[in-house]
């Protein structure tokens, strides 16, 4: 009766842990975005980190994250900090960049009505950049809450040498449950967490359908009924109005945008503008904070310890090598899945109403915490398939199940943006599934296909990172891959060797870095220059 | 080419006490683009001012000028011989593209101005009842703009400028999202509400490529043409009011502003 009640608590304290550092993100990230599109300085740097740390997988902060909270804040309060962290590296950089994409796309003749009157700086965030960065924030919100959950159990509960640290919340206390064996109670917390993110996700759906409703600058769309928002009016306007909202809504998903920058006129203003050497100058003392605590870092490590560390090195690009290829498998099988799914889903609105939100819900719903129990019940199956690559096997499962959301819920969206007139087009010229496919849904979903991928990839590195050692998994089961970067990091992590998975992830989040700028950017580029399928059709 | 005498080629500056006032406008877009070279416009008091020109030939960039939300590379604007550097409610623009606020209600939008002057709460909401009265939109001040047909949504946007009781109103094809019915009906509202004595408003610009609005409706009519733009010709309409399309000085003006009004020769710059 009183476990049943902790366990209650401990699923209410993780979904406010989430839910409050998405609250966090997105305040913060309306006044950042503010700034940024008041002073170019500011702008620059704001979003080349921004930009970085949204392609570092956030997995790879780990080890900084414990060297600074636990040595240096230590007690419970950096045991605390040290997982909010986690989670807000989880959520932050995808809703950072939705807002200040909005703040940028913001029509310039509503912001010069807002000059005309000579609104405040709260009057007019309130009245006209907040409202309207609504929608794309909430077209966000779907992926990175799931993200916001994900890493629950790694970052309330974790070993370094010899201690465990842990923080109140599900993922500490299913840890609990499950090394005492406590069947009941981990049923119960599976029912608790369900619940929870089954309304929260509810909550979100239902919002975004407002959020279309009023939000949205288009002008097709009569809004019914007004007044605040509620449950009542709100299903009314939805049946009356849109009859998929989230065709709109998919307008506002995130397509990666590098070159926004110009997108948006600024008028070059006579007179002194204070507010742009203070934005310039927060910006540089950023910057300036971040290069000295890496000069600090590098000097701190003495000369043996790099001749060290730069041993480690083949071993650790070996160990990426591995990594990418699992990536790799992880890619092509939800590639597959989602654009046959996807499709489905995205052109069967029967279907659509009942699978997305499955799907939003079984995706929110942290798989490392499932995962244990699935790995005990079909170990012995899988085994007798797999032989000896069996944990490769679960491993890639883990990675698959963790990310394949963000490609399916990216192609979704693409699919949902189209404009209908490529449908009836399809139609009208009777193609076949694979001509579709290839001449028009792929095409036309290009930048969103390629966003998804990106995501896609990013997240899989945390699925591997939980799957790639994981010790006692289930009772004294320990899940572990003979080779692989995730599970260098892992263990020398464990094993108290913070300078080597420090060094680890920091080689690692340079390639990344490399990667999304050799890769992803260009893909981008190509996608926006060829491919935007909203300017194929001539609508005023 | 026959000049008539209210035909005159281009002002200059220094005329006396002008409401708004236009100087030796150049100006650039920044990918270097150039749009104005010299241009000179003056708004009298009680004064209608109405500007033509061909497509793209810089109007709504010139009332971004005169509104202060564009600097030009030389010459200024003044306002009752105050320069203006930054747009203020006392001179509103009224965009092209109809811009009302989707999540705010039609009141909501119209006491956006109001209330950004820090007026009260309640004596906003009286000043945008009014305003909405006004414009003919009483009883619909709580529909939301995506209610609303398009020419309300206008409404709701002229409301939004008059509520800031300004002296000068610059409107850009206020009446060109409009059904040919609706606009004339608006046309003459607006008419008999900007120059009402009970507003402090002492001026209108408007920009319009419908010329036999402007010809209804201006004092004045200058016509921009040719890449840089400029003023080509200034033409001060003298016809009695209420005007009427069939005065045979009607077609005579129309025969002038089509005539400066054909096509610019010069390249394009860019
Ligand atoms: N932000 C901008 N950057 C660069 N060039 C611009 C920008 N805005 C407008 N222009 C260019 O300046 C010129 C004038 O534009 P403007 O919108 O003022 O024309 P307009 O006379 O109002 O046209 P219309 O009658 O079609 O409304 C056009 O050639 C346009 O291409
Ligand atoms: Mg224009």
């Amino acid at each position: 009766m009183n476990e049943d009640l902790i366990i209650f608590f401990s699923v209410l304290a993780t979904a406010g842990r989430v839910l409050g550092l998405v609250l966090l993100s997105i305040v913060t990230g309306w006044l950042l975005s503010y700034g940024a599109i008041k002073g170019k300085i500011f702008e620059n740097i704001f979003i080349s980190i921004s930009e970085v740390f949204e392609s570092v997988p956030v997995i790879s902060f780990f080890p900084v994250v414990l060297i600074l909270f636990i040595t240096r804040i230590g007690g419970s309060l950096g045991v605390e900090l040290a997982a909010d962290f986690l989670v807000f590296t989880a959520v932050v950089w995808n809703i950072w960049i939705a807002e200040y994409q909005a703040f940028k796309t913001i029509p310039r003749e509503m912001v010069e009505v807002g000059e005309n009157y000579r609104l405040g700086f709260f009057s007019i965030l309130r009245n006209i950049y907040i409202p309207f960065s609504i929608p794309r924030i909430v077209a966000n919100l779907f992926p990175s809450i799931s993200d916001g959950f994900f890493y629950i159990t790694v970052s309330e509960v974790f070993t370094i040498g010899i201690t465990t640290y842990q923080t109140f919340g599900i993922g500490t206390e299913m840890q609990a449950l499950i090394s005492a064996g406590n069947t009941n109670g981990i049923l119960l917390a599976f029912v608790f967490l369900a619940l929870v993110i089954m309304i929260i996700i509810y909550f979100l759906r239902t919002f975004s359908k407002h959020a279309v409703a009023k939000y949205t600058v288009d002008t097709d769309t009569p809004v019914i009924r007004r007044g605040r928002f509620s449950f009542k009016n709100t299903t009314r306007r939805i049946s009356a109005t849109a009859a998929t909202p989230f065709t709109r809504l998919s307008k506002y998903y995130r397509r990666r945008n590098p070159s926004m920058k110009n997108e948006m006129f600024e008028p070059e203003r006579a007179g002194v503008n204070y507010s742009r050497y203070i934005l310039a100058t927060i910006g540089l003392v950023i910057l300036a904070i971040i290069l000295y605590s890496s000069t600090l870092l590098v000097l701190s490590v003495s000369a043996g310890e790099w001749s060290n560390l730069l041993a480690l090195t083949p071993q650790i690009i070996i160990g990426l090598l591995y990594d990418y290829s699992r990536v790799a498998v992880v890619i092509a099988v939800t590639f597959v899945i989602s654009i046959t799914l996807g499709y489905y889903l995205a052109v069967n609105s029967r279907a659509e109403s009942v699978g997305v939100p499955l799907i939003q819900v079984l995706t929110a719903f942290p798989a490392p915490v499932y995962f244990p129990f699935v790995y005990i019940a079909f170990y012995p199956d899988f085994h007798s398939v797999f032989g000896p690559l069996t944990s490769e096997f679960f491993v890639i499962a883990l990675a698959f199940i963790s990310t394949f959301y963000y490609l399916f819920y990216s192609f979704w969206m693409g699919v949902k943006a189209m404009p209908s007139e490529y449908q009836e087009l399809m139609k009208n010229l009777n193609m076949g599934f694979f001509s579709k496919m290839r001449r028009v849904i792929i095409p036309s979903t290009f930048p969103y296909l390629i966003a998804g991928i990106s995501s896609t990839i990013n997240s899989t590195w945390g699925g591997l990172m939980i799957g790639e050692y994981w010790p006692s998994i289930y009772g004294s089961r320990t899940l572990e891959v003979s080779n692989g970067l995730m599970r260098f990091i892992d263990i020398n992590t464990r094993s108290g060797n913070l300078g080597a998975a420090a060094w680890a992830s920091f080689v690692f989040g340079i390639v990344v870095v490399v990667f999304s700028i050799f890769f992803t950017r260009r893909m981008m580029d190509l996608a926006r220059k060829r491919y935007v399928a909203e300017e194929g059709v001539f609508a005023a | 080419m026959r000049n008539p005498a209210n035909l005159v080629g281009g002002v200059g500056p220094g005329q006396p006490i002008s409401l708004l006032e236009s100087v030796n406008i150049h100006f650039s877009y920044e990918n270097g683009y150039k749009v104005f070279e010299n241009i000179n416009i003056s708004v009298g008091q009680d004064k209608f001012v109405g500007i033509v020109g061909p497509s793209g030939i810089g109007k709504s960039t010139l009332l971004r000028i005169m509104g202060g939300f564009l600097a030009p590379d030389s010459g200024a604007t003044y306002l009752m011989g105050k320069k203006i550097t930054k747009p203020t409610p006392k001179v509103v623009f009224v965009h092209q593209s109809i811009i009302t606020f989707p999540w705010m209600t039609a009141l909501e939008n119209v006491m956006l101005s109001p209330r950004s002057m820090k007026v009260p709460q309640s004596e906003a909401e009286i000043v945008a009842m009014k305003a909405l009265e006004d414009v003919g939109l009483q009883g619909f001040e709580e529909l939301y703009p995506k209610e609303m047909s398009g020419g309300m949504r206008q409404r709701v946007a002229i409301a939004r400028a008059l509520a800031a009781n300004p002296m000068v109103l610059l409107m850009d094809e206020p009446f060109s999202h409009l059904d040919e019915l609706t606009a004339e009906g608006l046309r003459q509202d607006i008419y008999n509400i900007l120059f009402r004595v009970d507003t402090p408003l002492k001026g209108v610009v408007l920009v319009s490529h419908n010329l036999t609005e402007v010809l209804e409706l201006a004092d004045e009519i200058y016509i921009l043409n040719n890449i840089p733009a400029t003023v080509v010709g200034k033409l001060v309409v003298d016809i009695p009011r209420p005007r009427s399309i069939r005065n045979p000085k009607f077609s005579e003006y129309l025969d002038i502003l089509y005539t400066k009004l054909s096509p610019p020769g010069g390249k394009k710059n860019e």
